[in-house]
């Protein structure tokens, strides 16, 4: 192939005709002597027989496009001044080449054979990584994740949802606030008292939920009602406080699957200014009332088997804060095996908002 | 040894423009670098002055004519005036110096060379994405901005590092401005003066005296006894008389020139200077040094071939992901991130470096070798090299006068002429011999310098001409002590050798104390010797001298001068007692002594013989098809004979000529084709054109240039580079420097070479030793299979840096490796492994394959980068992903539940991202994880590079064949990437800047180690073991 392809372009470059004699020989020397190389090899060493062909391959590959690399070169030593033409109908000529029905120097049985050898090679492949990975799945169950260090200590998220944890809006424009309060209703949805009743178990309070049992059987979860709240539960407010310059705001603990507060010493919330003069805030209601998250809520088995779990909340209800300025408020978890001052991490155990209430 | 390590070494990896013109093969362009020069000459005028013959005619003029043409007078010389106006019109005699490239652009240089330029890129777009996102949020984290700085410094101490380099190379001029003398005699306004030689002019009447440099070009008018040393120059180190007499057409070889910068060793002289300053032929010489621009080195070349298909696949793929993430909805910004990562990912940014060390270590390798190699790059340059061109005194040859053969009893006798010389075996029977030898001790002034008894005669040190002095040393191996034979037969009478007698003569009392003659014994050139002779001696009998006995000795005459030796012939005559009575006294001026009827005893012939090591050397060569070319200043017929001797040309190829003799037809009716070997003299290649060279070069395996001029030594050269050849050019005088700067690797010599020649070479041999060479090549041709490895391994890795990125643009999973992450595998834990790969030894026997062709055989080809990036790079990929998705599902996130988790994992208001348990990670817990990824995705490209590592120590063998444990620094290696990664992940992970977590949970670990090996035992496994792939 090669040798055709030589002595029809040979009279286009007279002047390199000779080099390519003398080349040509010996290339075919080393060609020889690599196949000579590769049959001791395959012998020696018996490698799966579809990666040799495809590297016979791409060594021709190769070769041929080293003649056309050269063909360019010299056709641009070419003192004429159509090295731009002449370079254009070689690229075309290797792009696709009529005479030997050739595309990039390949013919296209070639080429199929080359697609064919490198989607085996990478079939294969993605078949032993699969297998790998089917492997190392088997070790990791799916109700239970293997570890759970990185998402220990549990990090803290509060509602209704703002940009930036600043809370502004002025009391008396409720355009300013109303988005809030839906996101705030949009949340409880789920807390429904009827959804609660209907779809789970009330449960004693003061002590682990424990359920014994396969890991693969479904959980019952605690109810956590909506009316829980209180004031808070937009029930008997519906605009949650913030028609009043009294917003509400709720906290929730992040899930953690196998997460146990201590026994007897539930989790406890706490607010405060964070910087600036304390009695900024002069009262705030915690609902529930004892302010923190009850044992029977834990532990989360996973939302495999746990699926109507419900996460507690606590709302916190700002009766008397200090309007028209920014407020730092830091909301803390207390309780033992709770982190809440890692430096980085501002969210793990405790979350700081900024409440600015206009009047 | 130790404190000869190379001094100078430079990597120059960059200089893409240059490489452009050059690959362009413009012809009128390859001179570009004279421009530099301060010549003010036009560019295709000065192509002429470089490759024509010195064109110089004052010395063929008479005083007359000489005086018209430089406006002087002999006697009063120029006046004053004239002399300033001259010297204002010509400038200063003096060598100007080459335009220095300030430093501060130098080092610029190197901070933009190679993949420097992408590496600011990313650098810059880092610090502008930091600006863009401070300017959005002013608590934006600084990762960007550690990640430019990162970047920058990267580039700069790889800059300094490579300007570190380059600051310690050659000052070509230094050495020729140290040649300049300082004071001149001149005759001005019919006055002696003195002054500075700076400000000699055209014209102007110098006198000079025996110890004196001649200041300027000067054609003598006056001289007595005047002799120069012209070794400077012309690279011949014998003491050349001159005169004012025009002896030759070539300006080089008359006598009545004298060249600046040559030393008048005695006598005095007057002569006319005809040049000044860069006009003269030394100022023409060091221009053509300086003025050939340095060729870059072909591994320079083929690391641009690299950088610039690495920065193509880079840039291809960050612009072509730019595209996608940005038709993706990504953000710009976002996007100009990624494209910084993709283009980390794909710059091997600790290769070059490597480079640097690998090379320099087989310089060191080679420095033991007796190779010093000044520019680092030559350590490769001579294992691609194809031609050497190999100057023959000194490095083919021993550099000194030995005795060769011996004729007499019409007999050749070969003797022996290794450099030890232990003892002679040729038959010493026969009485013929016991007279020749005496007349060998007795008729001889050299002598040993007292105090040597204990060194090896061949290497004491002796008073006497190189012929004199081989044969003292030839008798005193043969006879024993001479001197005491010397004071046995006391000499009574001498003549001395002169070139109008052409003999040498000597009249000695015997040590035989019955024989009271008188011997007369004398030694000269054959004929005149002979002229003097009425007898021979043919087995100890004297026989008259007839017709056959002469052709006996011309035929052998002939035989011996046709071998390029030096033929010398003796004889004796013992002067009857009753005419020369004991007492009679001997006057030399009135030879009161006959001169014919001498008994003719023997002839002698010496040659400067080959080094011993050199006939295996070339052998060498030409099975690792490296064809060398002899070019000497020597005569055409000594330079056969040795090129013969050394197997320059082999045994049983002749040239035309030798066939014409052979059939005896006219060389011109031989079929040129029939003759392998060619002997090509300097006036032959005068008349010869570029497309003659060309085919002398191409047709003949087998050339010897001889009586070659430093002009055409270049015109050889550049003949040789048409070919596409890599040329290696030896050389030792001032002449042979603007050859070894054109050639792509010149080679002086240590010990004879002048230091203008060590300065235009790129490699120094301490031993002067051709045999040396072949060992350079050698080292050079292991070094670039070992590039090979190295670039093959520290690419490999390319794809698993880069998949990452791909990855998460077009999936949308949490970040799998990290940008500064990726500066720690390549400046970190590959650093060491890949210099370890320098050490691996050859696989086959790397002599017996030719020489790598420089436009086919690249470093850095296309199956390379296949098996690279395709077949090994996408199953460290994979390996890697494979551990990533088990760290992030161990800890909650399913492969699933990543698809497309991107947007939300790296918002940093949501606090409470939902894993596949259910389980909520606010966001610096997630970053955590991700740091957590990024250690695990590092370590499993380190571990699976352990296995690229072992199985890039070969490339043709299998891994069992070469040796798991030959090369122990391959383990070093390993141990130290290991303990780099146990020191990243366990060591620094508090400092978050770095990204690098512990992996705290020992079961993690065993299961990383587990899925590590298994994905590099696929990697071995699957790797084809196989000589296409990657290797060529």
């Amino acid at each position: 192939m090669r040798r055709q392809l030589r002595s029809r372009r040979a009279p286009v470059f007279p002047h390199s005709y000779r080099y390519r004699l003398d080349d040509q020989d010996e290339v075919n020397q080393n060609y020889l002597a690599d196949e000579e190389e590769e049959a001791e090899e395959e012998a020696r060493v018996m490698v799966v027989p579809n990666l040799e062909e495809e590297e016979e391959e791409e060594e021709e590959e190769e070769e041929v496009k080293e003649e056309e690399e050269k063909d360019e070169e010299e056709g641009q030593g070419q003192p004429t001044g159509n090295t731009w033409w002449r370079k254009l109908q070689i690229m075309n000529e290797y792009l696709w080449d009529p005479e030997k029905r050739m595309s990039l120097a390949r013919t296209g049985q070639s080429w199929s054979l080359i697609l064919v050898i490198y989607f085996f090679f990478y079939a294969s492949l993605a078949a032993v990584i699969t297998l790998c990975m089917y492997t190392l799945f088997l070790t990791i169950g799916p109700y239970m994740p293997t570890f759970t260090e990185r998402v220990k200590p549990p990090g803290v998220m509060i509602r209704p949802f703002a940009h930036s944890l600043n809370f502004n809006f002025n009391v008396s424009e409720p355009d300013t606030w109303q988005h809030y309060v839906i996101s705030l209703n949009g949340f409880l949805q789920g807390y429904n008292d009827s959804l609660q009743e209907e779809m789970n178990v009330d449960c004693p309070p003061g002590q682990y939920f424990i359920q014994d049992g396969n890991e693969d059987e479904d959980k019952k979860a605690c109810q956590f009602k909506r009316s829980f709240l209180k004031n808070c539960s937009g029930l008997e407010d519906p605009t949650f406080g913030y028609s009043t310059g009294q917003p509400c705001i709720l906290l929730k603990m992040n899930r953690i699957v196998g997460f146990r507060p201590e026994l007897g010493d539930p989790v406890k919330v706490s607010c405060k200014v964070q910087r600036g003069d304390e009695n900024d805030i002069r009262s705030i209601n915690y609902y529930p009332e004892s302010a923190s998250f009850d044992l029977r809520y834990y532990p989360y088995y996973g939302k495999m088997t746990h699926v109507n779990y419900t996460s507690p909340l606590v709302a916190m209800h700002f009766t008397d804060v200090v309007k028209n300025q920014a407020v730092p408020v830091q909301c803390q978890l207390k309780g033992k095996g709770i982190i809440n001052d890692v430096i980085n991490d501002r969210f793990v155990g405790r979350v700081i908002f900024t409440l600015n209430i206009e009047t | 040894m130790g404190q000869k390590t190379p001094r100078i070494y430079s990597v120059e990896l960059n200089g893409a423009k240059d490489m452009k013109q050059t690959d362009k093969g413009d012809g009128k362009d390859k001179y570009r670098g004279l421009q530099d020069n301060c010549l003010e000459l036009g560019k295709n005028q000065r192509k002429e002055h470089l490759t024509k013959e010195i064109d110089l005619d004052d010395h063929k003029l008479s005083n007359k004519e000489l005086e018209t043409k430089y406006h002087t007078n002999i006697v009063t010389g120029l006046s004053s005036t004239q002399a300033a106006e001259l010297l204002a019109r010509d400038g200063p005699n003096a060598l100007s110096p080459p335009k220095e490239t300030p430093e501060i652009i130098k080092f610029l240089k190197q901070m933009v060379g190679g993949f420097s330029i992408l590496l600011w890129a990313g650098a810059i777009l880092c610090w502008i994405a930091y600006g863009i996102q401070y300017s959005n949020d002013k608590s934006s984290s600084l990762d960007n901005v550690y990640l430019g700085t990162v970047l920058a410094l990267v580039v700069i101490l790889t800059g300094i590092f490579a300007y570190y380099q380059e600051a310690k190379s050659t000052n070509i001029m230094a050495s020729f401005s140290k040649m300049i003398p300082q004071q001149a005699l001149v005759i001005r306004d019919s006055e002696k003066k003195i002054i500075p030689a700076e400000q000699l002019v055209v014209g102007d009447i110098v006198e000079i005296k025996g110890g004196d440099q001649i200041p300027a070009d000067i054609r003598l008018l006056f001289a007595q006894g005047c002799k120069v040393d012209n070794s400077s120059l012309t690279g011949e180190s014998e003491p050349q008389s001159r005169s004012c007499e025009f002896t030759h057409d070539d300006p080089l070889e008359t006598k009545n020139i004298g060249f600046y910068s040559t030393t008048c060793l005695e006598g005095t002289a007057t002569g006319m200077v005809i040049n000044t300053g860069d006009r003269t032929i030394i100022g023409q010489i060091a221009s053509l040094a300086s003025g050939v621009g340095n060729e870059k080195t072909p591994i320079a070349i083929e690391i641009q071939h690299f950088v610039h298909i690495v920065a193509g696949v880079a840039i291809s793929i960050g612009v072509l992901f730019f595209i996608i993430a940005v038709s993706m909805k990504y953000r710009v910004l976002d996007s100009i991130i990624f494209l910084i990562g993709i283009i980390v990912a794909n710059v091997p940014e600790g290769l070059l470096a490597t480079v640097t060390v690998t090379l320099s270590l087989t310089a060191k390798r080679m420095a033991k070798k007796n190779c010093l190699v000044k520019n680092l790059e030559a350590v490769e340059t001579l294992g691609s090299t194809s031609i050497i061109c190999s100057d023959k005194t000194g490095t083919l040859t021993q550099n000194r006068m030995t005795v060769a053969h011996l004729w007499f009893d019409n007999q050749i006798f070969m003797a022996d002429t290794s450099e030890d010389q232990l003892k002679q075996t040729f038959d010493q029977s026969s009485g013929t011999w016991a007279s020749l030898s005496k007349i060998i001790a007795l008729c001889n002034r050299a002598e040993f310098r007292p105090g040597q008894e204990r060194v090896p005669i061949m290497k004491r040190v002796v008073v006497g001409d190189a012929s004199e002095t081989a044969l003292l040393k030839f008798s005193e191996v043969v006879l024993g002590d001479v001197m005491e034979i010397r004071k046995r037969n006391h000499k009574v009478a001498e003549i001395p050798f002169n070139s109008t007698n052409k003999f040498q003569l000597s009249i000695h009392k015997t040590d035989d104390p019955i024989d009271k003659r008188f011997l007369m014994v004398m030694k000269g050139a054959p004929e005149k010797v002979l002229e003097k002779c009425s007898t021979i001696m043919v087995n100890g009998q004297e026989q008259p001298l007839n017709n056959s006995t002469a052709e006996a000795f011309y035929t052998a005459y002939m035989e011996l001068g046709g071998l390029g030796e030096r033929v010398l012939g003796f004889c004796h005559l013992y002067l009857p007692a009753d005419e020369f009575p004991e007492t009679y006294s001997f006057d030399v001026d009135a030879m009161n002594f006959p001169m014919s009827d001498f008994c003719f005893v023997g002839l002698l012939s010496m040659i400067d013989p080959p080094r011993s090591t050199v006939p295996d050397a070339i052998t060498k060569c030409r099975s690792a098809g490296i064809k060398v070319i002899m070019v000497t200043g020597d005569h055409p017929i000594t330079a056969k004979a040795i090129a013969k001797s050394v197997g320059i040309i082999s045994a049983n190829s002749e040239t035309v000529e030798d066939i014409a003799k052979r059939l005896n037809i006219a060389v011109e009716q031989v079929n040129k084709q029939d003759a392998k070997a060619a002997v090509v003299t300097g006036t032959e290649l005068k008349d010869m054109s570029e497309d003659q060279l060309d085919e002398v070069l191409t047709s003949y395996p087998e050339i010897v240039f001889a009586r070659t001029s430093p002009q055409q030594k270049l015109i050889i050269v550049e003949g040789c580079q048409r070919q596409d050849a890599v040329v290696a050019v030896t050389g030792d005088g001032v002449n042979d420097s603007p050859a070894l700067k054109k050639a792509d690797i010149g080679i002086a010599m240590g010990i004879a070479g002048s230091d203008a020649a060590k300065n235009a070479a790129d490699m120094v041999l301490l031993d002067d030793n051709f045999a040396s060479i072949v060992t350079g090549v050698e080292e050079g041709r292991l070094i670039f299979d070992n590039l090979k490895k190295t670039i093959a391994y520290t690419l490999t890795k390319n794809i698993a840096e880069l998949c990452p990125f791909l990855i998460y643009i077009i999936v949308g999973v949490p970040l799998p490796l990290g940008t500064i992450t990726i500066l720690f595998i390549d400046l970190g834990t590959d650093i060491v492994p890949s210099i370890a790969l320098a050490y691996e030894k050859a696989e086959s026997d790397i002599m017996n394959r030719k020489p790598r062709h420089k436009k086919k055989d690249r470093l850095v080809n296309e199956p390379l980068v296949v098996y690279s990036y395709l077949h090994i790079g996408i199953m460290q990929s994979l390996g890697a992903f494979l551990v990533y998705f088990t760290v992030y599902a161990q800890e909650g996130f399913r492969p699933s539940t990543l698809i497309n988790l991107r947007v939300e994992w790296e918002k940093d208001s949501v606090n409470n991202l939902e894993d596949s348990y259910g389980q909520e990670w606010t966001r610096y817990q997630r970053k955590y994880l991700e740091w957590t990824g990024y250690t695990a995705f590092f370590i499993g490209i380190m571990v699976q590079q352990i296995a690229d590592l072992i199985i890039r120590k070969t490339r043709r063998n299998s891994i069992f064949q070469q040796g798991l444990f030959r090369n122990k620094v391959i383990w070093v290696g390993i141990a130290s990437q290991i303990i780099i990664a146990l020191i990243l992940s366990y060591g620094l992970g508090s400092i978050t800047a770095l990204n690098f977590t512990m992996l705290r949970s020992p079961q993690r670990q065993m299961l990383l180690l587990v899925v590590t090996i298994q994905a590099s035992v696929l990697v071995c496994g699957c790797a084809p073991r196989h000589s296409h792939l990657g290797v060529r």
